[in-house]
């Protein structure tokens, strides 16, 4: 469990009236860029808050970077930079002496990525905080965040109010200094693009429950639309294929894993399969959240309904 | 040497980044002892986790199309393709399966089909003996 960088069991939380995260199981390696995708109030937020002692677990258990989660806050804390959603820090102070008020917290604090870095995202270091526009408050979290020398990288919607531009420059920040130093960074996102281009691994929530977590390319080499055309076409045995459309002989499927062989399953049976096509992160996952919303035993059709077809 | 990888595309970025080193060692842009990036370089350049390009470079390693000495280095192999000649079949085929069908399907006929093919062989070809007039006039 250790070499994991965030490791969860069935972590729960339960505010009055919403089951904000219900039963997640994290697994983050070391050393990767982790995305952790889900629409707006899937639970992304609460996770982080949880794995990071700043609210406490309704039930479950888990470690960062091999400290137990609640008991060893302080260890975690230290180790950990955190940029959150809300981007807030002291308004009457400037950038450059929120740094100075900043590094005294952090052992490995490093000035000269506060240089390097306030120069690469153009950050106007003396104008006091409550001024600056949205995309440069952000900037400032940013810089603080790499700043502080840690080996776990935590960003909740890092891309607030930037323009693609720096966005860009924030991404090769953390290709070049962070992941390529070994350390680990953990994106909590809805904006899908971004975090597909330097993700390797992607954890998909969705109603406080995990709906897939994979190496991005595995995902990518394994899941297949397959279409077909055919009468009486099988409810197959393949546990890792569902129907998501169904047009008169036609069929579309989303398959899982070993798209090639329920292919020729189909043809077998008789079916004219037009073909199997790879899956973009987006479509993977605007089908298995549909799936997860609307998905009760058979109401095969609504799914069909919902995932979109193209026939 | 010059890349371009899309992540919203389906197919896996690491398999880009083979792709296109294949094809320039097979257009002969990339030669036997061509020394590539490094990891962090290209992976910096392309924006894309480090873990993915180091994937992409072991799959080109152990299929003999690259090979890294010691301090890190990667370079071009000497001799690129040493599998089988059943393995290579294996992975032409798919490739084989597709023109086949594209063709049939544009209502060409086989001997269209083939021609299009010989052409391609052709241009690679010339490309390979232009590269390879001009490493000699430069040498």
């Amino acid at each position: 469990m250790n070499e994991l960088a965030i490791w969860s069991e069935k972590l729960v939380k339960v505010y009055p009236g919403v089951r904000a995260v219900d039963g997640l199981s994290l697994n983050v390696p070391r050393g990767v860029a982790y995305g952790f995708l889900g629409r707006n109030g899937a639970g992304k937020t609460s996770t982080i808050r949880m794995l990071l002692g700043l609210a406490k677990p309704t039930e479950g258990r888990g470690t960062v970077l091999g400290f137990s989660v609640g008991r060893e806050q302080v260890a975690i804390l230290e180790r950990t930079a955190y940029v959150s959603e809300s981007k807030a820090l002291y308004g009457n102070l400037t950038p450059r002496e929120l740094v100075r008020f900043t590094r005294g917290f952090y052992p490995k604090w490093s000035d000269q990525a506060v240089r390097k870095y306030s120069q690469l995202l153009e950050i106007p270091m003396d104008r006091p905080f409550a001024k600056l526009s949205q995309g440069n408050r952000t900037k400032v979290c940013l810089l603080l965040a790499l700043s502080q020398g840690a080996d776990l990288l935590v960003f909740d919607e890092p891309a607030t109010g930037l323009d693609p531009v720096v966005v860009d420059v924030f991404l090769r920040i953390l290709v070049e200094d962070v992941v390529g130093e070994g350390r680990t960074v953990f994106i909590s996102s809805h904006q899908l693009s971004d975090v597909e281009q330097i993700a390797d691994w992607v954890g998909l929530i969705d109603h406080g429950r995990l709906l897939l977590e994979a190496r991005l390319d595995d995902i990518k080499s394994q899941f297949r639309w397959v279409t077909a055309a055919g009468t009486d076409l099988p409810q197959t045995n393949f546990p890792e294929a569902l129907l998501v459309a169904a047009e008169g002989n036609f069929h579309k499927y989303l398959v899982k894993k070993d798209a090639e062989a329920f292919a020729a399953e189909l043809s077998r049976q008789g079916a004219t399969v037009a073909e199997v096509t790879p899956m973009s992160l987006r479509e993977i996952f605007l089908a298995l959240v549909r799936m997860e919303e609307q998905c009760t035993p058979g109401n095969v059709g609504e799914i069909a309904a919902a995932v979109s077809s193209s026939f | 040497m010059l890349l371009h990888v899309n992540p919203a595309s389906g197919v896996p970025t690491y398999l880009q980044i083979e792709t296109q080193v294949k094809h320039y060692i097979a257009a002969g842009a990339l030669v036997p002892g061509d020394a590539l990036p490094s990891v962090r370089k290209l992976a910096a350049d392309l924006r894309i986790s480090t873990n993915t390009v180091a994937r992409a470079y072991q799959d080109l390693e152990r299929d003999g199309v690259l090979r890294t000495v010691q301090g890190g280095r990667t370079y071009v192999a000497e001799n690129p393709v040493s599998f089988l000649k059943s393995e290579r079949v294996r992975r032409l085929r798919p490739y084989a399966r597709q023109i086949a069908v594209e063709g049939t399907q544009l209502r060409l006929d086989p001997r269209e089909i083939m021609e299009l093919v010989q052409q391609e062989l052709d241009a690679l070809e010339e490309v390979n003996e232009r590269t390879g007039d001009l490493e000699r006039k430069t040498r």
